[in-house]
């Protein structure tokens, strides 16, 4: 058999983000990956500096449209961090909430995804029709399918009454069973466990290694959730169970993402029933940012995300650095895909939900 | 085989798509759109043009009067100026229909003038914005905004403090 170099993207049938990978096969078998950055490089981190605080939760919104919840959340909370700004229990509630219902829709993309690179078409159409309810739940409590515009600094911008939590409820509700199902697929059917298991297996070893994070991490058997590890929002006072598996494979990966749109689904109920009444921000006219310096992170729906901003006199910061969850995870692809089958791929790439748009901003 | 039912449950309950555009789509109450401003409820504190991130909002000084400017075309809908404006100058509607041919693409802003006038307190020219509510308690009544709007900023403050409030 013989040697030769392929190149895989940046448009591809398979991928789903504009990714390079220039990948030495023998035969069909991946001996060596190179990964090429930079295609949707769009400057963002040079913009934020360019616009004021209060613009920049707008800007940080729309750097990647699944994790649309997680960038101005810990954006809001750096800022709040150096204004020393307290924000009220209601809207750390409602953080909570936004950030769960953005969590289910997220992790659902991605599986339904998977059914798609599989070659299971009707079980991708299926997945996105049990997720378009969640589209639907954010349209009607936020006004958007995917910005869904939650947040902002010191409290939300949005509140639900309790004619929105019974149609919040009754979604979830019907949610619940769909996801079930969903889930014994993905746990029993022979077509998805024989491109998935054994495949792309990332070792608890080597995941500590690459520091990978988010549903790989805990894929790979490591036990790190922000939500738990360093609460925010009011994650603190929630139940949240941390899904772990050992494999490490792709299929662990999907499995942990469905268990995790599953619990999300029980901690907006939650939320609901521990949802004080209140404020829904800290003050009614926009703080004013004093000189400082922050970090905060959350959990994303791909991991860890950490913001560092830095403020001077000026409206606009002079520094925001983000460490995005797919950095680390993309990493870990090379080992992932070492000695797989050219066919496999795809699958592998999109088992980590690789986020572009976020890693090179 | 467990998709199977579900296969056949998705084929008897039939297309979930909806025939758009030729039958109306289901937009929710709170779908964040196109926006609508009200001039009698501006207050002139430029509020909105801080938070815009694209910069669709301009306020600018004409010999009218104070110029609000807005592009449809650049707006993103995430309704900060909605959230940040004082008087509810400026909503969100529903209204998502904003398709329209490139000749009428000049057509898709709204321009209005807070229009200058001479205060009825001392004469001095000044813009006929509504007060900025904020921090006023009692609340204004609305015979109060009407009076407020035709005072300068001086006379404002003074009109203010003989009723007895902080601003």
């Amino acid at each position: 058999m013989s040697n030769f170099t392929i190149p895989v993207g940046p448009l591809h049938v398979a991928l789903e983000e504009p990714m390079y990978f220039r990948i030495d096969v023998h035969g069909e078998t991946v001996n060596n990956v190179t990964i090429t950055a930079g295609h949707v490089h769009r400057g963002v981190e040079y913009l934020i500096t360019k616009r004021n605080v209060f613009q920049n939760v707008v800007l940080t919104e729309r750097i990647c449209s699944l994790c649309s919840n997680s960038h101005p959340q810990a954006y809001s909370m750096a800022i709040e961090q150096i204004a020393g700004i307290r924000i009220p229990a209601r809207a750390e509630y409602l953080r909570a909430i936004a950030d769960e219902i953005k969590r289910v829709a997220s992790h659902l993309f991605n599986v339904g995804v998977l059914a798609h690179l599989v070659g299971f078409e009707s079980l991708f159409m299926h997945v996105m029709e049990v997720r378009e309810r969640m589209q639907d739940v954010k349209e009607s409590i936020f006004g958007n399918r995917m910005d869904i515009g939650a947040n902002t600094i010191g409290g939300v911008r949005y509140d639900i009454d309790p004619e929105r939590i019974g149609y919040l409820r009754e979604q979830l509700a019907a949610l619940v069973p769909e996801v079930d199902e969903i889930i014994e697929i993905y746990r029993t059917d022979s077509s998805i466990l024989r491109r998935t298991r054994g495949i792309g297996v990332l070792s608890y070893d080597d995941a500590i290694d690459c520091g990978v994070v988010g549903p790989v991490a805990r894929a790979a058997g490591i036990e790190y959730d922000v939500r738990v590890k360093a609460p925010y929002a009011a994650y603190d006072r929630l139940d949240v169970p941390v899904h772990v598996l050992k494999d490490g494979d792709v299929w662990s990966r999907a499995m942990i993402r469905l268990m995790e749109a599953r619990t999300a689904i029980d901690l907006i109920h939650q939320c609901l029933d521990g949802l004080p009444d209140g404020p829904t921000v800290a003050m009614d006219e926009r703080p004013a940012i004093p000189p400082g310096e922050a970090i905060a992170k959350c959990e994303a729906p791909r991991g860890e995300l950490i913001y560092y901003v830095r403020m001077t006199d000026s409206p606009k910061p002079e520094r925001v650095k983000w460490r995005v969850p797919s950095f680390l995870n993309w990493d870990a692809l090379g080992i992932m895909l070492r000695q797989a089958k050219v066919s496999d791929i795809a699958i592998i790439v999109n088992s980590i939900d690789p986020c572009i748009s976020c890693t090179e901003r | 085989m467990n998709f199977l039912k579900i296969f056949v449950r998705n084929l008897v309950k039939g297309p979930s798509t909806i025939p758009f555009p030729f039958a109306p789509a289901w937009t929710p109450e709170r779908m964040r759109g196109r926006i609508q401003f009200k001039l009698q409820s501006c207050t002139g504190c430029r509020a909105c043009e801080q938070v815009c991130a694209p910069g669709a909002i301009r306020f600018d000084k004409t010999p009218e009067g104070l110029r609000f400017m807005r592009w449809h075309n650049t707006c993103v809908f995430c309704g900060m100026c909605e959230f940040y404006c004082p008087t509810d100058a400026i909503s969100q509607s529903d209204d998502w229909h904003m398709a329209h041919a490139v000749g009428e693409k000049y057509g898709m802003a709204i321009r209005e003038v807070i229009p200058y006038i001479a205060c009825t307190g001392c004469g001095m020219k000044t813009l006929a914005s509504a007060p900025n509510p904020v921090g006023v308690a009692p609340p204004f009544t609305p015979e109060e905004i009407e009076q407020q709007r035709n005072l300068c900023p001086a006379c404002r403050k003074k009109a203010l403090a003989e009723r007895g409030v902080q601003s």
